[in-house]
């Protein structure tokens, strides 16, 4: 399809208005996380009149009033782990039901594909209570483990080896291969793109999940990037808007790096899941 | 091999996350030997490094005992959740957690720390004097605050009228200067109870908070002609309302508006005197109703459901003894916080130029009304709050149209209070 | 091993132990039962309880729980009705807008020429990468009333304020914004990749045909991409169901309540209230609708193929 250089002109025009409309959120918790108290609270301007750093330095320096670092590495701590889980379960289970030799095979499948239909809300609290009666609320345990019971990894991948050919897995049994070695050196090459797939949106659910986190962590120490800086929206006591900006901008610029660094390889793993 | 590699990272992992599962409980009684109390607040402001003073100064004025103290922002939900020696509780949650046998009466231990109800004024005394004991310690009261702007209104204003002249002068500047401001939400109940208070009116019906009464709705009524008839307030401030339009600046153009002075809550100090320094000033809240009264919060101290052992309780003893010593308590002052404690406030009121918020707040003790004692007490008002109090406040509300909805508000509340355990 | 079990697969060329098979398929079951089906099943043992976040059981109740909840007229179903009312509001404007603007986003990005695609794909999907609380933080700032960064906009264009945060719909229509910013990256990166799998030959035989731009949209790409256009939907819905955050960071369930979400409505019983009981008969009876509207979108989908 050839298109005229005008056309593609107006296009790219169209895109870029939009796109800076896009970051304006952004660009706005940019400059107010540099505005002192007073300016931050009496004007709406885009751009501070007098920059201040001091934002920055309240919540980075020793003995900080936001543990905004803390917040991050349990963040980082909880998706990693989360997501190393998940893959790991998902993966042994998936290929077992698709290959091997599972007793009640028919019926692990059903409660697994019944499973994707039940809302997170329905199990939530009633986990929180079970985790409280074991005293693990304000652990990583719940913060982690919660999320390990996810049917659509199972599922997802379960439906890529129903469609991947046997062959290869069978040439290499008979050279000799034990189960785990299929596994490592035939099986996992092959799913990856899945695998890819279902770490990505893993990590983007653990990532941006709310009330779970919000609900079995009370400590600040303890909790992750979103509950943190929702105190600091909510607050009960006040809350300096430049500092809850500059709070939120250092929350959220690891994950953007990542993003933007990742961006290819998100979409490319997307591209080839099995969401169709 | 890349992809090992990736496997053994994924295995161990795993194990890592299993491992967490196991560890971390409670921890125990002792620490070095001493005896551990775990005591928990809701100080996560600018107070809480006040209360960290005291408690760190009383770990260290003895070695029997060792107060571990932590200040979460859900403070409540991680007291229900877990295990604790003392805890904070606001005022208006005492009858809550009596009731829901959460807290016991501590009597005995304030007896053995040397510590009377009578030691405290009269207002922090009745809130913690239940028909069967004394079910806390009072800590601080904090009243509706008033802070103004010395640019604005040199001189406080003390009386509707002196409002509505105050408003008139600044219209006359700049159509977006008002007196003060009447938020839709934040404070909410605190706007409800306060001009309850300045009017006179019993606010209990049995276990439940009474809104159906026509002179519920002619006092709350004030706010609205405050609004639409007076101009004393602009119209359509929203959420903390009250405070951000003190904060603004109105010469920076456009729609914004600004108040002269602020009624709220005493917690906004740090960043009103950051950005007003020497134009700031404190003053008591005005009377815009009949007659003076002030509603507002109190901090209490009480003693968990669960707490038996009879050493725990002496070490608790030992830490409300030193706590409630007024050179140590002053801390709390410091912080603005205006403490209950008779001698504790004698020292404030000495020192007045060093404790300016807490001694202001203190003069509101007398025409203090707190929360009424009733069960689930903040759920009763959720609906008042949340619902009919926004309305109040909007342009075209009658008293006749208040009142059915102060009805509806009034059920819903008699409600929740009929969901409290069974005696 | 404890219990070992003999080779199977007869049927298949390849023999590996049932042991193996279970072994692997373990951890999985393990994590499925402990923290799904227990809290599932637990989670309708309490609804069927007087049962306190602190004081544990209060006894059985049978479905008092439920018959409360669904009769109107006490408190439990006032609360309920309106958190499924605000709830059902907000799917309703949302879905359409969180599908079709990132479908077309997908088109526009799509005809961009290749090398500025990646750039303005990063950018409009950047946003996916801000927490609900941060996008919660800046869209309650842009969008206060008095003196907000929005409101001056609108004066400088000649605009009159807008209380935003304090009326309706101007309430719903922040809290859309906000939700459609945060989220609509993710919707649109499904579609571009939808779009690249398009067959291209198909475009260029229907511009020999002189298709115009509407019927090769309509006859060619849309059903290419239906596939992902219902998944989209669907998972949007759910999303909306789940609509949490934002009402609660953005305007706390206000004005007058009109946004406080179901999810909401179920937090403050369990914690404000202690009742457990409530709270979870109030999960289940939202998952059960939230599974009904879902099934319905999916028969109605496919049934037709």
């Amino acid at each position: 399809m050839k298109k005229s250089k005008t056309q593609t002109a107006i296009v790219v025009i169209v895109a870029s208005i939009i796109a800076l409309l896009f970051l304006l959120p952004l660009i706005f918790m940019l400059f107010t996380s540099f505005k002192a108290l007073g300016e931050a609270m009496s004007s709406s301007a885009l751009f501070p009149k007098s920059w201040t750093a001091e934002n920055y330095g309240s919540i980075l320096g020793i003995g900080a009033e936001v543990p905004v670092l803390r917040w991050l590495f349990n963040t980082g701590l909880v998706t990693l782990a989360g997501t190393a889980l998940v893959v790991f379960v998902d993966v042994l289970a998936a290929y077992s039901l698709a290959r091997l030799n599972l007793p009640g095979k028919k019926f692990f499948l059903s409660i697994v594909v019944a499973a994707l239909t039940v809302p997170g809300i329905v199990t939530l609290f009633p986990a929180f209570y079970l985790f409280r009666q074991f005293q693990l609320i304000d652990t990583y345990a719940p913060l982690v483990l919660i999320y390990s019971a996810n049917t659509m990894g199972v599922f997802l991948i379960y439906s890529f080896l129903r469609g991947f050919p046997k062959d290869l897995e069978e040439a290499a049994f008979i050279d000799g291969a034990s189960v785990l070695q299929i596994l490592r050196y035939v099986i996992f090459p092959a799913i990856r793109p899945v695998v890819a797939t279902l770490s990505v949106l893993t990590f983007l659910t653990i990532y941006n999940d709310f009330l779970w986190p919000s609900v079995v962590t009370s400590s600040d120490e303890m909790k992750t990037v979103t509950v943190g800086v929702a105190n600091l929206v909510q607050g009960a006591n006040f809350v300096n808007p430049g500092r809850m900006m500059a709070a939120t901008l250092v929350a959220t610029l690891p994950a953007l790096i990542i993003f933007v660094a990742a961006n290819r390889y998100f979409v490319r793993s997307v591209v080839s899941s099995g969401i169709k | 091999m890349k992809r090992k590699l990736l496997f053994s990272i994924l295995l161990i992992l795993a194990m890592i996350v299993s491992a967490c599962g196991g560890g971390s409980g409670s921890s125990g009684e002792n620490a070095d030997g001493k005896i551990v109390i775990k005591y928990i607040n809701g100080f996560t402001g600018g107070d809480g490094e006040f209360m960290k003073k005291i408690t760190n100064g009383f770990n260290e004025s003895q070695d029997k005992y060792v107060v571990e103290e932590s200040q979460e922002k859900d403070h409540y939900t991680k007291f229900k959740t877990g295990n604790y020696d003392l805890v904070l509780i606001h005022s208006d949650n005492l009858e809550t957690y009596r009731q829901d046998n959460m807290i016991q009466d501590i009597s005995s231990v304030i007896e053995t720390a040397g510590i009377s109800p009578n030691d405290f004024h009269p207002v922090a005394k009745e809130q913690v004097t239940f028909e069967n004991g004394t079910f806390a310690v009072p800590l601080d009261i904090h009243p509706m605050t008033m802070f103004y702007n010395k640019k604005l209104s040199p001189v406080a204003p003390t009386t509707y009228e002196e409002m509505k002249t105050l408003t008139d002068e600044l219209q006359a500047q700049d159509p977006n200067l008002f007196a003060t401001g009447i938020p839709s939400a934040g404070l909410g109940e605190w706007f409800i109870m306060t001009m309850a208070a300045q009017n006179g009116i019993d606010m209990i019906d049995g276990n439940h908070v009474n809104f159906a009464q026509a002179d519920l709705a002619d006092a709350l009524m004030n706010y609205n002609d405050m609004i639409f008839k007076d101009k004393i307030s602009p119209s359509g401030l929203g959420l903390d309302g009250e405070f951000q339009a003190f904060m603004k600046q109105v010469d920076e153009g456009g729609s914004s508006v600004q108040t002269a002075t602020a009624l709220t809550g005493p917690w906004y100090y740090g960043a009103v005197k950051e950005a007003y320094n020497d134009d700031l000033g404190i003053a008591s809240a005005p009377t815009l109703g009949k007659e003076p009264g002030v509603y507002g919060g109190g901090h209490t101290l009480a003693l968990p459901a669960s707490v038996q052992d009879d050493e725990k309780k002496a070490g608790i003893a030992e830490f409300l003894k030193y706590m409630y010593t007024p050179e140590n308590l002053i801390n709390w002052a410091d912080s603005g916080q205006a403490p209950t404690h008779l001698e504790t406030m004698e020292l404030v009121e000495q020192d007045a130029e060093k404790y300016p918020l807490a001694a202001q707040n203190i003069k509101q003790f007398d025409t203090f009304l707190g929360a009424p004692k009733l069960y689930q007490y903040r759920e009763q008002m959720r609906y008042m709050v949340e619902n009919v109090y926004p309305q109040v406040i909007k342009e075209g509300m009658t008293k006749e149209k208040l009142m059915s909805e102060l009805e509806k508000a009034a059920e819903q509340a008699k409600q929740i209070a009929d969901t409290a355990p069974q005696q | 091993m404890p219990f070992y079990l003999t080779d199977g697969g007869v049927n298949g060329t390849m023999k590996i132990s049932r042991t193996w098979s279970l072994i692997m398929y373990l951890p999985f079951l393990i994590c499925f039962v402990l923290f799904l089906i227990v809290p599932l099943v637990y989670g309708l043992y309490i609804s069927l309880h007087n049962w306190s976040v602190f004081g544990g059981n209060g006894g059985f109740v049978g479905l008092d729980n439920y018959i409360a909840i669904l009769t109107p007229g006490n408190i439990y179903s006032t609360a309920f009705y309106l958190g499924l009312k605000n709830t059902l509001i907000f799917v309703a404007i949302s879905v359409i807008p969180l599908v079709m603007i990132s479908l077309a986003l997908a088109l526009l990005v799509d005809s961009i020429p290749n090398k500025l695609k990646v750039y303005f794909r990063t950018i409009f999907f950047i946003s996916y990468a801000v927490s609900v609380t941060a996008v919660s933080a800046i869209f309650k700032w842009l969008f206060t009333g008095n003196g907000g960064y929005v409101n001056n906009v609108m004066n400088t264009m000649g605009l009159s304020s807008i209380n935003w945060l304090n009326e309706q719909p101007y309430a719903w229509i922040a809290i859309l914004v906000a939700t459609v910013w945060w989220t609509i990256g993710f919707n649109m990166i499904l579609f571009i990749n939808a779009l690249d799998e398009v067959d291209q030959t198909m475009y260029e035989a229907s511009s020999l045909d002189g298709a115009n731009w509407w019927e090769k949209f309509s006859y060619i790409t849309f059903p290419s991409i239906k596939g992902v256009f219902v998944f989209l939907t669907i998972i949007s819905v759910i999303a909306s169901f789940n609509l949490y955050g934002q009402t609660l960071l953005i305007t706390a369930g206000g004005p007058a309540q009109s946004t406080q979400s179901l999810i909401m409505i179920i937090q403050q019983m369990v914690f404000n209230q202690n009742n457990l009981g409530i709270g979870s008969a109030m999960a289940i009876i939202m998952g059960m609708i939230m599974m009904a509207i879902v099934a319905t979108q999916y028969f109605y989908s496919f049934r037709k193929e």
